[in-house]
């Protein structure tokens, strides 16, 4: 446990200090690209020192870095803010995006899951196979168009723009991000509902406790919940963990779609903009989330698998 | 047979392989009597285990099973997967081979015995739990209390394999079948595992069923031995004549096959040779014709059927050891073979 | 994007688990799940690369704006034409050309620099494999979307910057991948044989790793292709990849978002095309599966 912290420091590390040699490393004078065309020589070169711009590279790094262990994040180049401020009112629009599209792409992926292991080759189980496919198949920003134009054109039971928070009208609060939640989410319930879907099979077919469950005359149902489930959620659980890095990187397209307010949809003006303090900030934070959900993920194992809770005590 | 507690008749197994199907099981037949013990013995690939697994319906979807199978005069065969529910555990109960896979790692050990009681019976969670405790005590773990706690992997072997036990004891079955139930285990163990079982046998009068390839254990411990070859009974009789006066040569083979302190050291041990036969494709005749040492003509023509030659002894051969009169010990018989 | 390549590693067990069905069906069935899908890929990469040469096409890019707007089915255009006037159905064809060519790319770089760094961490172990994997590991914590589009933003946009941004995904993918496959690999007798029998390590990859581990690479670059043709239509989206008016289905699908509601067609056309060729992939990636049961 606290070799898998200590393995993460150098991962958070890295991706840091990559993230800022890539913004670096990219062509263009960032005053000038701050300023507009209209800035005067002079303009620009107040800008560059204001901003440290032509010190060397590792000045302006440990600046950065100091800064962070201080607590504070920098001011966005472009706007000036504490990008501190900015993550503030822009991560809880993500957050609650991506919370919505999670769990509900989770529950209904386990709710699936189980009903068709239950009748494995059944009518159900082929039908959930091919919906699974056409999920992994498609493109979020191709599955947000098509359900703007269903739904929010043909039919408007959805906004197709905009975000309300939910502080001020909730009903519209979880209207507004829907259809965006849609598009993350079918693709993630499609690949939880076939890795979740497969074990569980397994487990049924191939291990040796489910025949002693039948042969304790066990009811179906319960053998499926209460001994193949459980022992099919590693799997879940490690894929989970893998994703969460892909399902951030989504919301960079999925929210400029829908025009929310949140951290993905600034993170894309951002690196057109260099502005490298937003984009260091929103890469640390995502970082840590990341890094976060993999050592929590550990730790369910630990919770769920009791070989690893008490290890082996022969008695 | 009346009077039999579970009759077995020209049961068949077939499983739809890739290509052609598989007999497992060609048409067995047996009884078992209440207080009975009866050891089903032979190599691995020879029915045992898929017979009594599809008596009580454990096989997977691909077997097509057809025959007859009476418990205590109902047909099983042939119930659905609920009707069948409600006799396993219940009225048949199966102790299976490798209790560390055999046993859900992520549940206590008391709670797989409650679940089994609670399977059968209308109890109270309290009550379930105080019935699993009384089991562990019954399979003899000491501090039943303490273990109805624990996790499978945090019991030896053998006290898995008596929790196993006492899933299957749970609502007192009439029959329980062993399938290899020892094999897994080491040899202090598996003595003792099959005194409790024999113990448990007497206490609660059930009839017991040894699945097992191991001979020597089917004389220590049954009343009547079946040896099973390709998917059918080709000998059976009561313990004692089987030993005495065995008739199979397949039989004999397998009893030279059993190690003896009497044999002169670093002296090879007889084994038979050949592989056993391929199921989707046997042979006509005996099955065991490639690898018989009295295989004639007449063998590999004609399948030789299951009749009892002798009262009580019956066997599946044409040239059977001994000829008509019968031999003694197998000790004497083989002589070159050892 | 959808499914990404890391996690592919776990999907790569899904197609596994089926019950045994029966066999007498499977034969000619499995058959034309490989093939149904395979041939579709087949027959679209030979007509966008061959079609316009064999038999003209409009211009994709320099089309009359006096034809602009034109339904699907209009004679001369039978996907019609976009706002500027190009013909759609060339611009499918040019833009297919686009996410093959970047597909493959992408695919085969990242077997040949992921494949080979995953097998030698896999393989020799120790100090090695402790940096290979670390930097895989921030490579793919690396929120990698970033670094494609700042490569795409800072380089400009164009088919090869594109190829080195989705680098950034295939390498630690395929890499891990690569690497747990040698792990597994090396536990295996045949391997101690071939070491003690004292060939030298590369000699031991090329003759036996490498053979070993192809079919799982396979399977799981044909997913990843699927992923890559998405991510290309991602970054053509955003603007940041190919170039207009150069044709690629992400653009142009970016392009019929404006007219989403009069002309669902400019968005719906490419779009299908995107979509069945990923499921063509991904069905020819479970088919391979399990016919060599992987």
């Amino acid at each position: 446990m606290g070799r898998r912290l200590l393995a993460a420091v150098p991962v958070l590390w890295g991706v840091t200090f990559l993230t800022y040699v890539v913004m670096d490393l990219l062509p263009g004078d960032t005053a000038q690209i701050l300023l507009g065309i209209n800035a005067t020589p002079a303009e620009i070169r107040q800008l560059s020192v204001q901003l440290h711009l032509n010190e060397p590279f590792w000045v302006r790094y440990s600046i950065w870095l100091g800064a962070m262990f201080h607590g504070s994040l920098g001011t966005s180049l472009q706007s000036g803010q504490n990008v501190t401020t900015i993550l503030g009112a822009r991560l809880p629009v993500t957050a609650e995006l991506l919370l919505y599209a999670f769990v509900v792409s989770l529950v209904l992926a386990v709710g699936l899951a189980v009903l068709v292991a239950r009748w494995p080759n059944g009518i159900m189980d082929r039908f959930s196979l091919v919906i699974s496919m056409m999920g992994l198949s498609i493109a979020p920003y191709v599955l947000a168009l098509v359900l703007v134009y269903l739904l929010a054109v043909k039919v408007h039971w959805f906004p197709a723009l905009g975000y309300t928070s939910p502080s001020a009208n909730l009903v519209e609060n979880i209207k507004s991000l829907t259809l965006p939640a849609a598009s993350l989410g079918f693709p993630l319930f499609a690949v939880y509902t076939r890795l979740l879907r497969a074990d569980i099979v397994e487990q049924l077919q191939r291990e040796d406790y489910i025949v002693t469950a039948r042969a304790k005359g066990v009811r179906p149902w319960r053998i499926l919940l209460r001994h193949a489930l459980p022992n099919s959620m590693f799997g879940l659980i490690t894929l989970v963990g893998l994703n969460l890095g892909t399902l951030i990187g989504a919301t960079a397209i999925i929210e400029p779609i829908f025009s929310l307010p949140g951290a993905g949809d600034i993170l894309v003006q951002s690196i057109s903009n260099h502005d490298v303090p937003v984009v260091e900030g929103i890469v640390v934070v995502f970082a840590v989330v990341v890094v976060v959900a993999n050592l929590l993920a550990d730790i369910l194992y630990a919770v769920l698998d009791p070989r690893i809770r008490y290890g082996r005590v022969a008695s | 047979m009346t009077g039999a507690l579970l009759d077995v008749e020209d049961l068949k197994v077939t499983f739809a392989g890739r290509g052609r199907p598989v007999r497992a099981v060609d048409g067995v037949s047996y009884s078992v009597h209440p207080a009975q013990t009866l050891a089903v013995v032979g190599e691995s690939g020879s029915g045992k285990t898929v017979s009594c697994r599809a008596v009580m319906g454990l096989l997977p979807q691909t077997a097509v099973t057809t025959g007859s199978a009476r418990f205590a005069g109902t047909q099983l065969i042939g119930l659905t997967d609920e009707q069948l529910r409600r006799h396993r555990g219940a009225d048949i109960a199966m102790v299976f081979q490798d209790p560390t896979r055999s046993l859900n790692p992520t549940m206590r050990v008391g709670g797989q015995i409650a679940e089994a009681v609670r399977a059968h019976r209308p109890v109270s969670r309290p009550q379930a739990r105080e019935q699993a405790v009384d089991l562990l005590r019954l399979v003899r773990i000491p501090l039943p209390e303490r273990r109805f706690d624990e996790y499978p992997h945090q019991l030896s072997g053998g006290m898995r394999q008596r929790v196993m036990i006492a899933i299957a004891l749970a609502c007192r079955p009439r029959l329980l079948i062993a399938d290899e139930a020892t094999t897994a285990l080491d040899v202090t163990t598996q003595a003792q595992i099959m005194e409790l079982l024999l113990e448990l046998q007497a206490e609660l009068g059930m009839a017991l069923m040894l699945i097992s390839h191991d001979l020597a254990l089917a004389a220590s411990y049954a009343d009547d031995v079946i040896v099973m070859y390709a998917g059918r009974v080709v000998e059976q009789a009561p313990a004692s004549r089987l030993f005495s006066r065995v008739r199979m040569p397949y039989t004999q083979a397998l009893l030279e096959a059993i190690p003896r302190l009497e044999r002169p050291a670093h002296a090879p041990l007889p084994v038979i040779g050949g592989r056993p036969p391929d199921l989707s494709a046997l042979p006509a005749g005996c099955p065991f014709a490639p690898r018989c040492r009295h295989a004639a003509d007449d063998c590999r023509a004609t399948e030789p059927p299951l009749a009892e030659h002798e009262p009580g002894h019956s066997w599946a051969c044409w040239h059977p050891v001994g000829g008509p009169a019968g031999r003694l010990a197998p000790g004497n018989a083989s002589g070159g073979a050892a | 994007m959808a499914a990404s390549l890391p996690d592919l590693l776990a999907t790569a067990d899904t197609a596994r688990a089926r019950p045994p069905r029966d066999r007498a069906r499977a034969g000619w069935v499995l058959e034309l799940r490989l093939w149904v899908p395979a041939g579709f890929l087949i027959v679209l990469a030979l007509a966008c690369f061959a079609w316009p040469h064999i038999y003209p096409v409009p211009s994709p890019v320099r089309g009359n704006v006096l034809d602009a707007g034109l339904p699907p089915l209009s004679p001369g255009h039978i996907f019609g034409t976009d706002p500027v006037g190009n013909d759609v159905f060339s611009r499918i064809l040019y833009g297919g050309q686009v996410s093959f060519e970047v597909g493959f790319a992408v695919t085969v770089i990242g077997l040949a620099v992921g494949g080979g760094l995953g097998m030698a961490a896999g393989y020799w172990g120790g100090a090695a494999d402790a940096i290979i994997s670390r930097v895989l590991d921030v490579l793919i914590a690396f929120p990698a979307l970033v670094l494609a589009l700042a490569i795409a933003e800072g380089l400009g946009p164009s088919e090869v910057h594109v190829i080195w941004a989705l680098c950034v995904f295939s390498i630690p993918a395929t890499g891990r991948i690569a690497r747990s496959a040698t792990l597994e690999l090396r536990e295996q007798t045949f391997m101690l044989a071939a070491r003690l029998s004292g060939t030298r390590g590369w000699r031991v990859i090329v003759r036996h790793v490498i053979p070993n581990i192809v079919p799982q690479l396979m399977t799981f670059s044909l997913l990843g292709f699927g992923v890559i043709i998405i991510l290309e239509g991602a970054l053509s989206y955003l603007g940041l990849g190919i170039p207009l008016p150069e044709a690629s289905w992400g653009s142009m699908i970016a392009q019929g978002q404006q007219s989403l509601t009069a002309t669902p067609d400019l968005v719906l056309i490419p779009s299908a095309f995107l979509f069945a060729t990923v499921v063509s992939l991904n069905l020819v990636s479970d088919a391979l599966r399990e016919r060599w049961a992987i």
